[in-house]
C-alpha cells in the first residue's frame, strides 16, 4: 500500500485457511512483498479492508494480536458478493489487504486490572485479538473473564482456542448458545448473553469491558455492565458500521457527527452515550 | 487581492485565449432540454450567459461521478499488479460558477485534505483554476445569504468577474487566478462597487439562530413530517456542490479491471445497511435527517464551515417537493 494513496492495497498471501464453521473462515494473511511486511504494523483493535479484485472490499477487524508479527489474520462470515469470493479462495492465493485504519484499544492503560470481555457470534475475532493480546503478557493483568455466545454450536466461532483457553485454568469462561441451539452433548450455558451477564454478573472492582458484538447486544450489555458497577469509561466497545473508503471520506459509517472508521471504532461507553442511536 | 477591469467585448478573447493555452475549459452551456450543464468548451460562442444556476455543481472535475482509483491485472502466477497513472489529469479552467459553488470549493478542499489527505482531489484541485461570475439574477431557491454567502463572494475563486454594464468587475484573489490573466485586455479598475449588479437574494433565515437551535434539532417531532416524501432518490446529493459521499466498486473480471468510486448518497435505503440486514439509519426520516444536520452541525463541528453554500439546486431538482431551508426552519422552530 502506498503511503499517500490509501487506495492502493498492499498484496496478500492465505498463508493458512481455517474453517471455523460451514460459513465462517480464518484466514492467516502473509505480505507478498517483504518491504510490505516491514511497513505494516498495527495495534490491537484496528481493521483492515480485505479484497478479491474484481468483487469488492470487506471490512473485517483484524482478528490476530499485535504482539505476534509478520502476519495478520481475519475471520468472516460469507454472507454477500464479497465474502463469498473471499471464502472461495484457497491457501496460497492472493487477495488485496488495504490498513490498518482506525484507532485501538489502550491496553497499556489495563495493566494490572481485571479484564472483562462480552461478545456474540461472529464478534469473537475482534476480540480474539485483545484477549490473545493479554494472554500473550498474561502477568500484566488480573483476572480475565469472557462472556461469548452464538445461536448455536456450530457457530460458536474458534473452538479450538476456546478449548485451549479452557484448559488453561487463568480465564474465566462463560460461553453459552442461544435456548434450542444446544445440542445434546452440550454442556456450558444456554441462554442469551446479556442474560448469562446478568445473572453471572463480572466483578467491576478494578476491572474494565470490553464488549463487542451484533448491536443488539452493545445496546444491552453496556447498561448491564454500568449497572454491575463499570465506570462509563471503563467499559469499551468497538462498533463496526458499514464502510468502505477506512478514512472518513466515503460517509457510509458515520453516528452523527462521527466516523466510526477514523475516530472509532474503539469507543468507550461514555463516548457512546453522547452519540445519537446510529450503531 | 487585485482589481481589475475588463470590456465585456474582451470577455470571449479571454475566453479563447484559456482555450488556446492548452488548459481544458468547463464552461456552462445550455442543452435542448433547457437546462444548464458544465462541459468541456472550444469557444466562447458555446458558452450560456443567460442562466441563474447549472444543473449539477462543477464539483466532478475534482471529484468525478466515477473516478478511477487503479487498475489490476492478475499474473500467471496469481500475484496482482496494481497501477495507478494520473498523469494525464489535464490543467482545467472552471468557467461560470456561482459564487456560491466556488464557496463549495472551499469546503471540498478543507474536507478532503485536512485530514488523511486524498491523493485523487489534491492533484485535480491543483490543476483546477476557478474563474467564477457573480450573480445578476436569483430565483426562489437561492438562499446563499441564509448561510453566510452572497451572489457576489470571492470565497474559493481565483478570479470573480462581475459583469456591470459594458465592462467586467475583475477580482483576482490569487497567484493561480494572476497566472492565467492576460495582461493587455485588462486595466486597473476605477469603478467602485459591484454591488448595484449583483441579484437581490432573499435571506429565508438567520444563521446564527440556526446554529444555535440546530444543537437540539436531532430529537425534533417534525423530522418525520418534514422527510415525508421523501423517494430517497439522491437528486439532491448529486446536484449538491457539497455533497462528498461514495461508493467503492469493481469493475472487470478477478483476472483484470478497475475499482472505482462512484458518488454515493446517504438518502440511498442501502448507504448504512449492514451485511446482517441491520440498518441503523433504517428510514427516510433518519436519512433526511442524516443529510441536513450533515450540512448544518456536523460540518461545523468538523471543520468549522456550514456545508450548505445555499445554491438551491436539491429544492429545484426534488421529486416530491422538498425544500432544504423550509425544512431547517422547521426542525429548529421553538
Amino acid at each position: 500500500m502506498d503511503k499517500e494513496n490509501k487506495y492502493i492495497p498492499y498484496r496478500v498471501r492465505i498463508a493458512k485457511k481455517t474453517q471455523e464453521s460451514s460459513n465462517i473462515q480464518t484466514y492467516r494473511l502473509e505480505f507478498v512483498d517483504e518491504k510490505d511486511a516491514e511497513n505494516f504494523s498495527f495495534r490491537s483493535g484496528q481493521f483492515c479492508e480485505y479484497g478479491v479484485p474484481g468483487e469488492g472490499e470487506s471490512t473485517f477487524c483484524i482478528a490476530s494480536p499485535d504482539t505476534r508479527k509478520g502476519y495478520v489474520e481475519c475471520t468472516f462470515r460469507t454472507t454477500g458478493r464479497v465474502t463469498a469470493a473471499l471464502a472461495n479462495c484457497e491457501e496460497n492465493d492472493i487477495i488485496s489487504l488495504r490498513g490498518p485504519f482506525g484507532n485501538a484499544f489502550p491496553i497499556e492503560q489495563w495493566y494490572g486490572k481485571n479484564v472483562v470481555f462480552v461478545t456474540g457470534g461472529i464478534a469473537l475475532p475482534p476480540l480474539r485479538c485483545v484477549i490473545d493480546t493479554l494472554l500473550d503478557q498474561r502477568e500484566k493483568f488480573g483476572e480475565i473473564s469472557v462472556y461469548y455466545g452464538a445461536k448455536n454450536v456450530e457457530e460458536l466461532t474458534y473452538k479450538a482456542e476456546l478449548e485451549e483457553w479452557a484448559a488453561r485454568g487463568d480465564m474465566n469462561l462463560f460461553i453459552t448458545v442461544d435456548p434450542g441451539g444446544e445440542t445434546p452433548e452440550w454442556k456450558n450455558f444456554i441462554g442469551f448473553v446479556p442474560t448469562i451477564l446478568e445473572q453471572n454478573p463480572p466483578k467491576s472492582d478494578n476491572a474494565v469491558a470490553v464488549i463487542a458484538g451484533p448491536p443488539i447486544l452493545i445496546k444491552l450489555g453496556m447498561p448491564i455492565l454500568a449497572k454491575s458497577g463499570f465506570p462509563n469509561d471503563q467499559i469499551y466497545t468497538t462498533l463496526e458500521n458499514r464502510m468502505k473508503c477506512g478514512v472518513g471520506k466515503c460517509g457510509h459509517c458515520t453516528v452523527g457527527k462521527t466516523y466510526v472508521c477514523k475516530d472509532g471504532p474503539v469507543f468507550t461507553y461514555e463516548e457512546v452515550l453522547g452519540m445519537p442511536l446510529e450503531y | 487581492m487585485e482589481i481589475k477591469t475588463i470590456t465585456s467585448a474582451n470577455i470571449p478573447v479571454f475566453f479563447n485565449n484559456l482555450v488556446k493555452s492548452g488548459k481544458v475549459v468547463v464552461a456552462p452551456v445550455l442543452k435542448k432540454s433547457g437546462k444548464v450543464f458544465f462541459e468541456s468548451v472550444q469557444s466562447y460562442d458555446q458558452v450560456s450567459t443567460d442562466y441563474i444556476q447549472t444543473a449539477f455543481s462543477a464539483k466532478s472535475v475534482v471529484f468525478p461521478e466515477v473516478e478511477e482509483l487503479f487498475s489490476y491485472t492478475k499474473k500467471e502466477d496469481g500475484d496482482f499488479e496494481f497501477r495507478n497513472d494520473m498523469s494525464n489529469v489535464p490543467e482545467t479552467v472552471i468557467w461560470g460558477l456561482r459564487p456560491c459553488d466556488s464557496s463549495a470549493f472551499n469546503y471540498l478542499t478543507d474536507f478532503f485534505l485536512k485530514e488523511n489527505p486524498d491523493t485523487y482531489f489534491k492533484l485535480r484541485k491543483e490543476r483546477t483554476t476557478l474563474i467564477s461570475v457573480s450573480c445578476a439574477k436569483a430565483d426562489a431557491a437561492c438562499f446563499c445569504t441564509s448561510v453566510g454567502l452572497n451572489p457576489g463572494n470571492v470565497t474559493g475563486s481565483d478570479i470573480l468577474l462581475t459583469a456591470m454594464g459594458d465592462s467586467y468587475y475583475v477580482e483576482i484573489s490569487t497567484e493561480k487566478g494572476k497566472s492565467v490573466i492576460d495582461t493587455a485586455l485588462f486595466t486597473d479598475s476605477t469603478e467602485k462597487s459591484k454591488e448595484e449588479f449583483l441579484a437581490k437574494v432573499e435571506t429565508k433565515f438567520s444563521m446564527d439562530e440556526i446554529r444555535e437551535r440546530i444543537q437540539t434539532a436531532y430529537d425534533s417531532a417534525e423530522w418525520k413530517h418534514e422527510s415525508m416524501g421523501c423517494l430517497g432518490c439522491g437528486a439532491c446529493a448529486f446536484s449538491c456542490p457539497t455533497c462528498t459521499c461514495f461508493d467503492i466498486q469493481d469493475e472487470g473480471s478477478q483476472e483484470s479491471g478497475k475499482r472505482l468510486r462512484c458518488w454515493d448518497a446517504c438518502g440511498f435505503g442501502q448507504f448504512t445497511r449492514h451485511a446482517s440486514g441491520h440498518n441503523p439509519k433504517s428510514n427516510q426520516t433518519a436519512r433526511r435527517r442524516q443529510r441536513l444536520m450533515h450540512k448544518f452541525k456536523y460540518s461545523v463541528e468538523n471543520f468549522g464551515i456550514v456545508s450548505c453554500v445555499g445554491c438551491g439546486r436539491c429544492i429545484r431538482v426534488c421529486p416530491a417537493h422538498l425544500n432544504i431551508f423550509e425544512n431547517i426552519l422547521n426542525v429548529t422552530k421553538a
